[in-house]
């Protein structure tokens, strides 16, 4: 607290140094980005990129909007998370760009949509209490947008996981917008029944349970959205869900048990989905062993480490690779694509961009005084950071690969604005978290 | 709560570091098995994407260069001359690799050799791409004079420079065409290379360095040049005449070709090519052919800049327990297995008073505008025999062919040296040989002619049959040749 006396003089109406940082980094970022740019055309074609300049522009105009709209309506938000997404979103860029100059400009549009959607719900979100009353539409919303691509006429197959609304020229993934959106009600539901839920009612076996009345529809949305998940084959999805259920169940409640039982049903799903779906059997297979089907089911993952082994340490240089050969590069196996054109530098260097994106949004977890923003932010950011490690750790074969974008970086419209959400519902946070230790202005 | 939060954390950031830990064993720790995995296009489609120099004839035609391509590739090899340089120039092949000169000096055709590096820094700095060519010293020229001599029947050709162990000629029949090997899609060039290995004929094999055969009464030079040098024996030193010769430690005996009765001295049997003459000069020899064998490099790598087989012979200590093998030894047949380069280099020694020099099938390495790099120097490798002995072994390799075994290799106006050989192989008619040299009083080529199995005429071949009409008829048209032009110019490279 900056009490240091009367008035209104002493309470900065914002957070100059955090937004002088942040303005700074976001800079940085894009200036990092158009020098990625730049090299990779001199790679390819040994001239400067014929669009250098609407590029730069465009993203520096980008940052800046985001950068402003942080500054106008959430001016007292931690300073590094904003750098570190645009960072992130300009590698994937220019990374992107190198493969499919096509989906470089709709991944472009994309980023302009996920601007205005990030602009937007720090306009109109202005306090994050206020979405607590709306959690069971946003149950209810989570869960059609969940089984929107299972109707027939409007949902698509691709790649064998039905993921895909498709209306018009549009092809959406409404799987990410129910990532928020069950996020929000968990958060809202569990501040609202964690002294029922931490109450152990019943004994089964070793383990107290809470009443099922309270736990129930908790674990009736939980299993809705997995059955739906399995039914689309979306594997990665399933696993973040639980993941970010449990995590957010046990931050609730401190109960540990619930992660046993959780590991439990884990067990139990993953064992029968082994056995009942020959998709999860592959998956678990090309894992174990991916060399004897490397030209078959195993192909894109082999791909993969052959990528991450030609770039070797420092990297084949961008626009010096082959990551043409990694099937899905641009999407789920874009930082196979970043290890072959930069090393082990540049996939350390991402690593530690999460690291560091999701150390600052627990951070701001632990900061905030409100249990519900609190278990948001959290929330959040253990989707944040679970979505990257099951990405992560299947393209590097350390985890079965499960098809999963790559937060900020991977192309797909859809995933670039429910992250670019989540990082506005972060910034929101912590804006709120910060106005409330520093008091409410005047009142210092 | 804050505390639950900081597990979960906690348990994210272990998950973080595990992925760093696996980063750095994917990149770091089995990036190069990853990288140079079979499976791993990339390495091989950055080699075959570099630019690279062209094999050049010491007569200007282009034998291979890149073309520039429009797929992921972006250059293809191509051999404008097909089959003719097959063996010479091998191939740049996707999936099977390369082979010959193209392997031989491949960090010179990609501009990777020492003596390039310090030029191509000059070269990336005004964005050149740093190439080689190798310019061969076989001509054009000589390489067809040594195909057209041989026709279609199986067997090798080879013509050195005897002052400098350049190779003017290096044919091998049947040759392959080296285009459909260096072709991009694999499957096509998997098949190109299937049908060539199935193929009787064996095409790729090169026979001239690849290939040993007994070399029969050729071997003969090295005999007698032994049994001089050593003093065993002189031109003068008699012989009986036999019908043939039995050979100790067993009950075997020595024939002269066709059963006939042959000897004299040392010479007149050099000229007849009296088997038992020289079976007898083998026994006599003993251990002491070994060496002279070794001294004209037969059981010893040849330093020649192609990958050869080595030549054989009886090994060494042998001699006491296996005295026949030594008989038939000296007469090139037994133990003796030898490549037509090997002989060639033999009458070499011969024609260049006794030294042998290293064979070397290319020339230089020139830069992309034409200057040269680096010239592959003449080197002696051994003194095979004294001038003096090479200077009788030679007198007597003019008389085979002025009133010998060799008279089908007379060439009029020109004194010509040489050794006829008739090699006995299992299974069917002999290989045909012919070795020797021209112009006798000023070698200028030394040539090794052999046609497998008797050529087209079989049981009734003999060397001075079949196999010396086709060195006069190269030595012929090698002698024809207007000399070697010093600076060669290919045709200007496609797309540099």
């Amino acid at each position: 607290m900056t009490a240091s006396g009367n008035g209104a003089a002493a309470v900065p109406s914002a957070h100059p140094a955090r937004r002088a940082t942040e303005l700074g980094l976001v800079v940085l970022a894009v200036l990092t980005a158009a020098g990625g740019y730049v090299l990779t055309s001199l790679a390819k074609r040994a001239s400067l990129p014929a669009d250098l300049l609407p590029f730069a522009a465009g993203a520096a105009a980008l940052g800046l909007v985001a950068h402003l709209a942080v500054r106008r309506f959430a001016p007292r938000a931690d300073g590094t998370l904003l750098g570190l997404a645009v960072l992130l979103n300009g590698i994937g860029f220019v990374v992107i760009a190198r493969l499919d100059p096509n989906l470089a400009r709709l991944q472009s549009l994309w980023t302009a949509v996920s601007v205005a959607a990030f602009v937007g719900t720090l306009a109109v979100v202005r306090r994050v209490r206020d979405l607590e009353r709306y959690r069971y539409t946003f149950a209810l919303s989570g869960i059609a947008a969940l089984m929107l691509p299972v109707l027939p006429g409007i949902g698509r197959e691709i790649n064998g996981a039905r993921l895909w609304v498709h209306i018009g020229p549009l092809n959406f993934q409404p799987g990410e917008a129910a990532k928020v959106t069950l996020v929000l009600f968990l958060a809202a539901y569990l501040v609202e029944k964690r002294e029922l839920l931490s109450v152990a009612t019943r004994r089964v076996g070793p383990f107290l349970l809470p009443d099922p009345r309270h736990f129930g529809p908790l674990l009736l949305a939980w299993g809705f959205s997995i059955v739906v998940m399995v039914r689309e084959k979306d594997l990665g999805s399933s696993l973040l869900f639980f993941a970010v259920f449990l995590a957010m169940v046990y931050m609730a409640t401190g109960r540990a048990s619930y992660l046993g039982i959780g590991a439990g049903l884990f067990a139990v799903g993953a064992s029968l989905s082994y056995a009942a779906f020959d998709h999860v059997h592959a998956r678990v297979q090309t894992w174990i062993n991916p060399w004897p089907t490397a030209s078959g089911r195993s192909f894109q993952l082999v791909q993969a480490l052959f990528a991450f082994g030609s770039g070797g340490f420092a990297g084949a240089g961008l626009g010096l690779g082959s990551p043409g050969k990694i099937p899905n590069a641009a999407t789920d196996f874009v930082f196979a694509a970043i290890g072959e054109e930069l090393g082990l530098i540049g996939t350390t260097g991402i690593v530690l961009c999460y690291l560091l994106l999701v150390g600052v949004g627990f951070r701001i977890a632990v900061r905030t005084e409100q249990p519900f923003l609190k278990l948001l932010a959290a929330g959040l950011t253990t989707i944040l950071g679970a979505q990257t490690f099951i990405i992560l750790g299947g393209v590097t074969r350390l985890i079965p690969l499960t098809g999963i974008t790559l937060p900020f970086v991977s192309y797909g419209g859809s995933s670039l604005l429910a992250n670019f959400v989540i990082l506005a519902l972060l910034l929101r946070v912590s804006d709120e978290a910060a106005r409330r230790a520093e008091g409410p202005a005047g009142v210092a | 709560m804050n505390r639950q939060i900081r597990r979960v954390g906690l348990v994210l950031t272990g998950c973080f570091v595990a992925l760093f830990v696996q980063l750095n064993y994917l990149q770091v720790v089995s990036a190069a098995r990853l990288a140079n995995h079979p499976g791993n296009v990339r390495a091989v489609l950055r080699d075959y994407a570099e630019a690279r120099g062209q094999i050049v004839t010491s007569d200007g035609v282009v034998v291979a260069q890149s073309v520039p391509t429009k797929d992921e590739f972006q250059r293809l090899r191509t051999y404008p001359t097909g089959p003719l340089f097959g063996h010479v120039s091998g191939f740049f092949s996707f999936n099977l690799g390369a082979t010959a000169v193209e392997s031989a000096y491949n960090g010179e055709l990609a501009g990777r050799a020492p003596d390039q590096q310090l030029r191509n820094l000059g070269d990336w700095l005004i964005g050149k791409e740093p190439t080689g060519d190798v310019v061969l010293n076989i001509s054009n020229a000589a390489q067809e004079a040594a195909k057209a001599a041989l026709g279609d029947r199986r067997g090798s050709v080879v013509a050195l420079d005897p002052t400098t162990g350049a190779v003017l000629a290096l044919w091998s029949y049947p040759s392959y065409d080296p285009n459909p090997l260096a072709a991009h899609n694999p499957k096509d060039v998997q098949n190109a290379f299937d049908a060539y290995k199935n193929d009787k004929g064996n095409p790729m094999l090169a026979r001239a360095y690849r290939e040993r055969y007994p070399p029969g009464s050729t071997f003969k030079v090295i005999t007698a040049s032994t049994a001089l040098e050593t003093g065993t024996a002189t031109p003068d030193t008699p012989f009986p005449s036999l019908r043939f010769l039995p050979l100790p430690q067993s009950d075997k005996v020595l024939h002269n070709f066709g059963g006939s009765s042959c000897g004299g001295t040392l010479a007149e049997s050099f000229r007849r090519s009296c088997n038992t003459t020289f079976g007898q000069v083998g026994l006599n020899l003993g251990e002491k052919l070994v060496d002279g064998m070794h001294a004209f490099g037969i059981g010893e790598d040849v330093p020649f800049d192609l990958a050869e087989s080595r030549s054989t012979g009886p090994a060494a200590g042998t001699f006491a327990h296996n005295k026949p093998s030594f008989a038939n030894a000296a007469i090139g047949q037994g133990d003796v297995a030898v490549t037509p380069l090997q002989m060639a280099m033999v009458a070499a020694a011969i024609a260049n008073n006794g030294v042998l020099m290293a064979p070397h099938v290319a020339r230089e390495v020139r830069a992309p505008d034409g200057t040269v790099i680096r010239q592959i120097e003449p080197k002696e490798w051994k003194r095979a025999v004294s001038p003096a002995t090479a200077a009788t072994v030679g007198g007597m390799m003019r008389q085979v062919v002025e009133n010998g075994t060799g008279m089908n290799a007379r060439i009029p106006g020109v004194a010509v040296a040489g050794k006829t050989g008739t090699a006995e192989v299992p299974g069917g008619p002999p290989h045909a040989w012919f070795i020797g040299y021209a112009p006798a009083d000023a070698p200028r080529f030394a040539i090794a002619v052999i046609v497998e199995r008797g050529g087209d005429i079989g049981d009734e071949a003999t060397g001075g049959r079949v196999a010396a009409p086709v060195g006069a008829q190269l030595l012929t048209k090698l002698l024809a040749l207007p000399p070697t032009n010093p600076n060669p110019t290919g045709a200007p490279p496609p797309g540099r």
